[in-house]
């Protein structure tokens, strides 16, 4: 009964394991560094908001895989981030490239702050 | 000056409101997402039966589609896809990360409205496509993919964001 109990106990520790992530074996920890910033910055294509490196959904991992192959052949960040948007899109990037129609989205905040001080000082004198 | 303001307080929020709305009520299906142009990318794979896929076999107006035996939505547009293929409208599979066996058998039993179904088991040509789970669906037009539609394909979706870009092309051509 005792031994039952033990060997319970093993394979329920033992069970976390098989949840374990895919390891990434970087040359160096400035590799290792980029990929995990990269994965944070790419938008997972199938989920509604999150990052690749949130996400376990399959394409998140052929992404990942991806992303980590590039690195290791020696891509650089803007080529991996190029490679990724020509295929999945420009919403793939979490940070938006600054041009085109991206500008209302990154003067968007600074116009409405400005226009509320403009209403708020216009306010004041009557 | 003060009117304007209290005209202002009041106008606000109902164009916040509208907006708010507008954004919430777009309909999903019908909405179409910026979709950049490109080429249709260069592949090496083999059809279900073991033979060489041409690139070339893609020119004219074809609809690509994602497909594997193990996705269920699949089955769920199936029908409207075998719809189209017997209107003329000439329907590319791609075989996604599936086995050829699977894939046959799943033909066998619903039924083939594809031309021929690329074998793509590990999904590198979705990759480069940039699929990004089945079922797509996307509008290639003398090898240009022209749009896409994720999820399942329905009668509106294809009405609204396939035909019209169908329409054009036969018209200019």
């Amino acid at each position: 009964m005792m031994r039952n109990f033990f060997l319970v106990i093993f394979f329920l520790i033992l069970s976390i394991y098989s949840f374990g992530e895919i390891v990434y074996q970087f040359e160096d920890s400035a590799q290792e560094k980029r990929f995990y910033t990269l994965i944070s910055e790419i938008r997972c294509p199938k989920c509604t908001s999150g990052s690749i490196a949130s996400s376990d959904a399959p394409v998140s991992r052929d992404l990942k895989n991806k992303v980590y192959e590039l690195i290791i052949t020696g891509s650089s960040d803007d080529e991996i981030k190029k490679y990724v948007s020509d295929r999945f899109g420009n919403f793939s990037d979490y940070r938006p490239a600054f041009e085109g129609a991206n500008y209302i989205l990154w003067f968007a905040p600074f116009i409405f702050f400005f226009l509320m001080i403009v209403i708020f000082l216009y306010k004041q004198r009557f | 000056m003060n009117n304007f303001f209290r005209f202002l307080i009041i106008l606000l929020p109902i164009i916040i409101f509208a907006f708010f709305g507008k954004v919430l009520l777009i309909d999903e299906d019908t909405k179409f997402s910026s979709f950049n142009t490109k080429n249709f990318p260069l592949f090496e794979l083999n059809d279900l039966n073991g033979s060489p896929v041409k690139y070339e076999s893609l020119n004219g107006i074809k609809l690509v589609n994602v497909w594997a035996s193990w996705c269920i939505t699949c089955l769920v547009e199936h029908p409207f896809l075998t719809k189209l293929s017997s209107s003329n409208i000439q329907i590319v599979g791609l075989n996604y990360k599936d086995s050829a066996d699977k894939a046959n058998i799943w033909l066998q039993k619903n039924g083939n409205p594809y031309v021929f179904s690329i074998y793509d088991p590990r999904g590198d040509l979705a990759f480069d496509l940039g699929v990004t789970g089945a079922p797509e669906s996307y509008l290639i037009i003398n090898n240009q993919v022209l749009a896409s539609i994720q999820g399942e394909m329905t009668q509106k979706k294809w009405e609204t964001i396939f035909l019209p870009l169908i329409q054009k092309a036969s018209k200019s051509s």
